[in-house]
């Protein structure tokens, strides 16, 4: 069964081992989600909008923030056996925090049984680990020497197909000129990607995408743990300890990954992508400013496109006034 | 001293304060005429509102608009305050079963602009802090903290995350990061246990897994350590024992002034007066010992008033089930102007009126509470309980209020208008209320008339 992920901190290899195929939401959420009321995320209707469009997939909502759960509540509202909403802890200092992963790491399990998926043995969850950890090297090698259209495509690709690209020879694709800005937000749908073509016309150029799911959504390495360790409780410290959002509390992780990465690609100035009605992202708009003392331009974003003309007038705007 | 309850404006509360001293009101060190309140701390509001004439709601009024100034001077006396926000009622429940800790919720600064009439600024400086009018009005926390003017500022904070609101998840992760550290603890999103789950009751007529419980029972022991250090001694289990046994005797005189109240032929007291005194649950507005007088006395009154059948609403008004707290407290009289009676309420905290379990380990105890908070759960619970409420209290209309900016409305009111629906059909209207409301106020007034006539035109002839 298709099982739609809305998080890229939920692991898609229990998904695959349990025999059923990982699909992410971005890339499939409808152009068009159905009328978004006033306060709403459009991201988080819009899922609502992927549960009903698909009626034999199952969807897995997470509790990042009260807008998706709420949006989950009202897919279960209408059909329970195929949604599943995983507490995904905003802290992560506390045993009680890990544990909670853990165990939901261990429920979505049980979730994809009742679904028909056979429950895996360890060495199946192994080699699936093995495969997507191939995978995910081979997709941060093209993501490094491909423009950020390129590597926002690539990045959908596998999150939605498990598919990476293979990475031409280096001086293949020419490396785009222009002022280097940081990509940062919530969730970029391949509805928005002419965003990169926006960003590249006004003379600017995305050398870091922190959006969803850009660069920040990719874990480290996994270490493989050895045939006696249980597989699924280290697969889950280890998206637990390497997720980076804005959601958690403190979410000094986020800025953490994001300083070195500022300063070592150069950046000049930061776009914001926030969805309308999405608090968690907006608030950071300040955040981001007092920590890194970079300009910053908030977009907001909604489903169907970027927001046009006006939009391409504030990043040519922003854009000057990095030269 | 008899006297026929009325609904006052602050001008002839004055002169009804004189009648009462004159007879020779005793009150407590707060006491004292409410018109101060307008002139010390530029609460404005009070002038536009209509309060219970009885000495027991001046001291309820009197209890509330102090909390800052005995907040501080308690600090001046050497007791450490504790900012407790977001879980709204079992944090301080802790606290206040350590010898000189006070807690109190900044998230109280959500009416500072109602009550100043903006004339604070708050929300304007909310908004250069990077929170603008698409967060709830509980931004306005953010400017309190910094300037000093509002709350003092606490000597430790402690905030519940995860299943909470994202308004003020994100405003309290800015609060952080200009440089307010804070004690964050995990709340889960309550659920419903998967079949064969191990699972626990909760206060409310819930039921949880036993692993979110766990989970919260070790976060609440965190926590309690932190408590402990500040205190400067541990946060044992007689000690708590003894708090739940002091948070259950508030929790049960509210218990019976609501039941007093929403259970009446007619309103011995008005909305305005029990939205306050519920309020006071939450964290027995920072003086635990004082809370149960307060409201004894009003639960007094309600009772002498329910005996001799003196209403401060008229008895054929419509009775209405109000759903979350309204942001500016000017809608509460208006539900009376119109016609309304409160004769429920669901103000967002119902887990802190049920009773704490007092025959479980305490944390046991305190874990399953908060995690009975209609705002961790689903909404189709909190739907539940108001349809529960609304056939115990006889209600005839429902009132959801809408807080501008909140996270949660846009997507509670469908589950709790579809269940109402379905269960009782009763008539129902969806409002949003900005912290001063006044230029609203037609529109409201129509809009709430307009339910309370199809409510009235359902009754019986
Ligand atoms: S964009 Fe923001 S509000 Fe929307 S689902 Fe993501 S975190 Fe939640
Ligand atoms: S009113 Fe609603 S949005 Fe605002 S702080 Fe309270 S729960 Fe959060």
């Amino acid at each position: 069964m298709e099982v739609f992920l809305t998080s890229p901190w939920v692991p898609a290899e229990i998904i695959r081992a349990h025999g059923h195929r990982p699909r992410s939401a971005w890339p499939a959420t409808p152009n068009r989600a159905s009328a978004v009321p006033e306060g709403v995320c459009s991201f988080a209707q819009s899922l609502l909008s992927l549960a009903e469009s698909h009626p034999d997939a199952a969807l897995v909502f997470t509790t990042a923030c009260d807008q998706m759960r709420r949006a989950a509540d009202a897919a279960l509202a209408r059909s329970r056996s195929r949604i599943f909403l995983f507490n995904l802890p905003a802290t992560w200092q506390s045993p009680a925090a890990r544990n909670l992963y853990r165990a939901e790491c261990a429920r979505l399990g049980r979730f994809l049984t009742t679904l028909g998926g056979p429950h895996p043995k360890a060495e199946d969850l192994l080699s699936v680990m093995i495969d997507q950890e191939n995978r995910r090297a081979a997709l941060r090698q093209f993501i490094q020497r491909h423009p950020a259209r390129l590597a926002a495509e690539a990045l959908a690709g596998f999150y939605s197909e498990g598919i990476v690209p293979t990475a031409p020879p280096t001086d293949a694709i020419p490396v785009p000129r222009g002022i280097p800005v940081a990509l940062i937000g919530g969730p970029l749908l391949p509805s928005q990607w002419s965003l990169f073509d926006d960003l590249e016309s006004t003379g600017g150029r995305v050398v870091l995408n922190a959006t969803e799911p850009g660069e920040r959504c990719l874990p480290p390495p996994c270490p493989i743990p050895s045939p006696e360790q249980p597989p699924l409780p280290a697969l889950a410290d280890h998206y637990f300890d390497h997720a980076v959002d804005a959601f958690h509390r403190p979410n000094t992780r986020f800025y953490d990954w994001l300083g070195p990465r500022l300063h070592e690609r150069q950046v000049r100035g930061l776009v914001l992508w926030v969805h309308v009605g999405c608090d968690l992202w907006r608030a950071e708009a300040a955040s981001l400013r007092d920590a890194f003392h970079l300009p910053l331009l908030t977009l907001d974003a909604h489903v169907e496109s970027t927001g046009g003309l006006r939009d391409t007038n504030r990043l040519a705007a922003f854009i000057e006034s990095l030269q | 001293m008899t006297h026929s309850p009325l609904q006052l404006t602050l001008t002839e509360w004055d002169q009804r304060y004189a009648e009462l001293a004159r007879a020779g009101l005793r009150e407590p060190w707060y006491g004292g005429p409410l018109a101060r309140h307008v002139e010390r701390e530029n609460n404005e509001r009070l002038r536009r509102l209509r309060f219970d004439s009885s000495a027991a709601a001046l001291r309820l009024w009197n209890f509330l608009l102090t909390e800052n100034e005995r907040l501080r001077t308690a600090r001046a006396q050497g007791d450490r305050l504790v900012g407790t926000m977001k879980d709204l009622g079992t944090v301080p429940v802790m606290a206040c079963a350590l010898p000189k800790v006070r807690p109190f919720y900044p998230d109280g600064a959500w009416w500072t602009p109602c009550l100043m009439e903006c004339s604070d600024r708050l929300l304007v400086q909310a908004d250069a802090l990077g929170t603008d009018p698409s967060f709830c009005p509980v931004r306005a926390m953010l400017p309190a903290f910094l300037n000093d003017e509002h709350f003092p500022r606490p000597d430790l904070l402690i905030c519940s995350t995860g299943a909470v609101c994202d308004d003020f998840s994100a405003i309290a992760q800015r609060l952080e990061r200009l440089g307010h550290p804070i004690l964050w603890w995990e709340m889960p999103r309550r659920r419903a246990p998967d079949p064969g789950e191990p699972a626990c009751d909760l206060p409310g007529g819930l039921i949880g897994p036993a692993g979110q419980v766990e989970c919260v029972r070790e976060e609440l022991q965190r926590v309690g350590v932190e408590l402990g250090k500040l205190a400067g001694c541990d946060l044992t289990h007689e000690r708590i024992r003894a708090g739940i046994r002091s948070a259950n005797q508030i929790r049960r005189q509210l218990q019976t002034l609501r039941q007093t109240v929403y259970a009446a032929p007619g309103a011995p007291l008005p909305a305005l007066e029990m939205l306050i005194a519920e309020m006071l649950a939450v964290h027995f507005c920072s003086d635990r010992g004082e809370c149960l007088p307060v409201l004894a006395e009003l639960a007094t009154e309600a009772t002498r008033r329910v005996a001799t059948r003196q209403f401060v609403i008229p008895d054929d008004a419509v009775r209405v089930f109000w759903v979350n707290p309204v942001a500016d407290l000017r809608a509460m009289n208006l539900l009376e102007a119109c016609g309304g009676r409160l004769c429920g309420s669901d103000f967002m905290f119902t887990h802190a009126l049920d009773l704490i379990p007092e025959d479980l380990p305490p944390f046991e105890a305190l874990a399953r509470t908060a995690l009975a908070d209609p705002m961790v759960g689903p909404a189709q619970d909190r739907a539940r309980r108001i349809v529960d409420d609304c056939r115990r209290f006889k209600i005839e209309a429902v009132v959801i209020a809408r807080i501008p900016g909140a996270s949660h409305c846009p997507w509670e009111g469908n589950p709790i208008r579809e269940r109402i629906a379905d269960k009782l059909a009763l008539p129902i209207v969806e409002i949003e209320i900005p912290p001063v409301c006044d230029a609203l106020l037609p529109t409201l007034r129509t809009r709430i008339e307009a339910v309370l006539e199809i409510a009235r035109a359902r009754r019986e002839p």
